[in-house]
């Protein structure tokens, strides 16, 4: 008979496998899902090079870009977007993004510069709201897999912000996939659009080019949608950082339950085997005892 | 034997079609295009409709919505918000590439919360 001390331990032992099993099921979920991600961010890569060709192009064609998105204004509101997960579970992943931007507001409001946030997921709002910051727009359920209209509506509302006049300048804080190990919470400016620079060789400049309808209206539609363009790649890194994030912070997990495991049994077979020997020192002086007697 | 140049057919989702083509048409905002080899180095944008893509293995027709259309050394660019490879006739593309416009409608008319 386990005395109280033993099943104590070994509740305990199984309760932290239950635990296991859970962050095992998650591990493994996460592994699947960044296959997955990494997969869509390489098949989002030949549109993104090819947008910025014709921009490049464009620009190369025209002599110079002029447009209303691609104008530096001067800065008093600023549009601050903060791109994190639903869920938690993941690690760093969600900290790491939101300290960086409350630092980044924090450094616009001392510059005297008004802050209009926007947030993704539902990590981001919560911790903001909480807060007590005002949220201009939010999204939710984006990240987990992002969608080409939820890119486009994110690009929607900057545009109009934009345009309005409500905001001078908007820049995103989001999380880029370096590799399923590295991930980076970094700052990426978001408008006015920073044309992408030509690379050597790569625009023919001598090449007369023939725009249908006029360069200018090419680029009026074309600037639009490679800011949705951005967007879609800024969230599907996001997404798959999320994954990396989650997959890591869930194998630590894992193999902490594992380690622990192994010290409460450890615990339970010294406890159990202490028992025993007191057991069996009972039973022989008792036997001794008897036959002095 | 005609000659060869090379189109890709880009999404932000995925490249749709790439390969050898000797003839494309596509629908432009101004018109309908044809684009042979040594095509002049255009720059289109294109409007709601069919892409037909004559390769050697036959014909490729797409519908697609919206996008640019690049020609430049013998290559030809198609990027676009939609497409989809379809099975029939020019007709058919076309039909699909109003669908497209239509899911694309509709999927944007939820306002986001705020």
């Amino acid at each position: 008979m386990a005395s109280a001390e033993v099943r104590q331990i070994r509740r305990r032992i199984k309760s932290v496998e239950s635990t296991m099993k859970i962050t095992r099921a998650m591990e493994l979920i996460a592994t699947a899902r960044i296959g997955k991600a990494q997969q869509r961010v390489a098949q989002n890569k030949p549109y993104t090079e090819k947008m910025n060709d014709v921009i490049r192009n464009i620009g190369a064609a025209t002599g110079s870009l002029s447009h209303p998105l691609l104008e530096q204004r001067e800065i008093h509101n600023v549009g601050v977007l903060v791109v994190t997960s639903d869920r938690g579970l993941a690690g760093g992943y969600n900290s790491s993004v939101i300290r960086l931007a409350e630092h980044a507001v924090a450094a616009h409001q001392a510059a005297g510069r008004n802050v209009r946030l926007y947030t993704v997921g539902a990590k981001a709002l919560g911790y903001f709201r909480y807060r007590k910051y005002q949220i201009s727009h939010h999204w939710l359920s984006v990240t987990d897999t992002p969608t080409y209209s939820d890119a486009r509506s994110l690009a929607n509302i900057v545009l109009d912000e934009y345009a309005s006049g409500r905001v001078d300048a908007v820049e995103a804080y989001t999380t880029e996939y370096v590799s399923a190990l590295t991930q980076l919470a970094e700052k990426w400016p978001v408008l006015p659009i920073e044309p992408p620079e030509a690379a050597d060789g790569t625009v023919d400049v001598a090449v007369g080019y023939e725009f249908e309808p006029s360069a200018e209206e090419i680029l009026g539609r074309l600037l639009p949608r490679y800011l949705e363009g951005t967007m879609f790649g800024m969230l599907l890194e996001a997404s798959a950082s999320e994954h990396a994030a989650r997959r890591r912070a869930m194998k630590a997990a894992t193999e902490n339950a594992e380690e622990l495991t192994r010290l409460l049994t450890r615990e339970a077979n010294q406890a159990r085997q202490a028992e025993i020997t007191t057991e069996i020192s009972e039973i022989v002086g008792g036997a001794e005892a008897l036959s002095h007697g | 034997m005609a000659r060869m140049f090379q189109v890709d057919i880009v999404t932000p989702e995925a490249v749709v079609w790439s390969g050898e083509a000797e003839l494309v048409t596509a629908r432009t905002t101004e018109g309908d295009i044809g684009v042979l080899a040594d095509h002049q180095p255009t720059m289109a944008a294109l409007s709601t409709g069919a892409v037909k893509v004559v390769h050697a293995d036959g014909v490729t027709i797409a519908g697609i919505h919206g996008g640019f259309l690049q020609i430049y050394r013998n290559q030809v660019t198609l990027l676009t918000d939609r497409a989809e490879i379809t099975e029939g006739t020019v007709e058919d593309a076309r039909r699909t590439a109003v669908e497209l416009r239509e899911a694309e409608a509709e999927a944007e008319e939820p306002e986001p919360a705020v």
